[in-house]
């Protein structure tokens, strides 16, 4: 019996000849791997790999971000410092502006101090040599005074004497005026 | 098994179907033969059971590959070894060849497409292994597959255009024809459309089987000159030139699975944009 089913076999196939049964077989094999691998195949790798671009597409996304964020960080900070400079800048020549006028109103004092000190030395060695003129004028009349009485022990109503001591008064007024 | 110089009858037998499958020292398998449903024998051969293995190791390969990426994915960690490998290739037949083609339906259309290249693959390079057979080099099972990609492509082409749409791609009228020239026209071109349906599919079955099956007579009419000339010399030649054809067939094994697929999304595509 096997032979003969072995016989019979040689005979139905050849490269060239077409099994319907196979044909079936084929549709049936090819469905149920179709549908197997479409429930549980596919989807692990191709949600996963889908999963992974949307990540690193994300990841993409987000260091662009990142980037422009350092960027802008960058720009501000660079802008802060630009007027922190340019702050510095005016501070300090407003402070030089205020030494300067403080200095120019000090010396303007000092020199205004230094003009009073003078005038008012000045004022009192003035009232100073008044005050010696005075005094010596006084000591003069004085002294003339103490001539006079001498001259006058000596010879009372000489008019020539008289004459002379006023020649010498009128003499004393002509050097203080001069 | 080769004792007579019956070299041709012995390629026969080898690259058809069979109700034996054979085993390594000898030992053989008889499956039966007396299935039938609806008048139609539907015993299982051994080009059916290599087609369960084939579709058996897919399926193993791609649900542990897609367990692989999908922990690694969760640590967080870059896809790594087995899990990469396939995924590389995957992406490839999704991006280069089903989105590529179809356009931007072709995420929609990537599983079968993929599925189609995987199945054919593992078909392919089962027939390269010792006792392998190749259920790709038999035009029942090339021919099935085109016909799913024949259902793929029409049904897919008649909800991407709708009937009117769908009704054009058969009944061809040229554009700015009217009358009796639009009849006539159509009358001429209508059959001309249905035949390159229908060549399409045809075209896929009898390039996959005839790929497949060249390989194996090449490779079986060298090592039959061995047992013509019974020359040691011959042996050697003829095992060189087996090698290199060994090597062909894996390079053909991986292009054919590229070739069906690719074409199987060009078709869907032009479907889909048919105007």
């Amino acid at each position: 019996m096997p032979a003969l089913l072995l016989l019979v076999q040689e005979g139905e196939f050849t490269p060239f000849s077409i099994n319907t049964g196979l044909i079936f077989w084929t549709i049936v094999v090819f469905g149920v791997l179709l549908a197997l691998l479409w429930r549980f195949g596919w989807p692990a790798i191709l949600k996963t790999v889908e999963d992974r671009e949307r990540r690193i597409q994300q990841q993409l996304e987000e260091a662009e971000r990142a980037r422009a964020e350092a960027a802008r960080l960058l720009e501000e900070h660079k802008r802060t410092i630009a007027s922190a400079k340019a702050e510095a800048q005016e501070i300090l020549a407003r402070a030089k502006a205020v030494a300067d006028k403080e200095r120019e109103t000090l010396l303007a004092k000092a020199r205004q101090e230094y003009e009073q000190l003078l005038e008012r030395a000045r004022q009192e060695i003035g009232a100073e040599k008044e005050k010696a003129i005075e005094a010596l004028r006084r000591e003069a009349v004085d002294l003339s005074i103490a001539a006079a009485s001498k001259l006058l022990e000596a010879q009372l109503d000489s008019e020539t004497n008289r004459k002379l001591v006023m020649e010498y008064l009128a003499q004393l007024e002509a050097g203080r005026t001069s | 098994m080769m004792q007579g110089p019956d070299i041709g009858k012995a390629i026969f037998e080898h690259t058809s179907d069979s109700h034996v499958i054979e085993w390594p020292f000898g030992l053989e398998t008889h499956l039966p033969t007396n299935w039938v449903i609806f008048g139609i024998n539907v015993s299982p051969t051994k080009h059916v059971i290599f087609m369960i293995i084939a579709a058996c190791l897919v399926f193993l390969t791609i649900w542990y590959a897609g367990r692989q990426v999908e922990r690694r994915h969760r640590e967080g960690k870059a896809p790594h070894g087995f899990g990469a490998a396939v995924e590389a290739m995957v992406l490839f037949v999704r991006n280069d060849v089903a989105i590529a083609n179809i356009g931007h339906d072709g995420e929609k259309f990537a599983p079968y497409i993929l599925t189609l290249f995987f199945f054919i693959l593992y078909c392919n390079l089962l027939g390269l292994l010792p006792w392998g057979a190749t259920p790709t080099g038999n035009l029942a099972v090339t021919g099935a597959l085109a016909l799913t990609a024949f259902v793929t492509i029409e049904v897919s082409g008649f909800r991407a255009l709708g009937p009117r749409g769908y009704l054009k791609t058969i009944v061809f009228v040229p554009p700015g024809m009217k009358g009796v020239g639009a009849v006539a026209m159509a009358f001429i071109m209508t059959p001309i459309e249905i035949i390159g349906k229908l060549v399409k599919p045809f075209a896929l079955t009898l390039r996959l089987f005839a790929n497949m099956t060249a390989g194996h007579f090449v490779i079986l009419a060298l090592l039959g000159l061995i047992f013509i000339f019974g020359s040691w010399l011959v042996a050697a030649g003829s095992v060189a030139f087996v090698t290199f054809m060994m090597l062909l067939e894996l390079l053909v094994a991986f292009l054919q699975a590229y070739i069906f697929a690719l074409l199987t999304s060009v078709f869907i595509g032009m479907m889909q944009h048919a105007h």
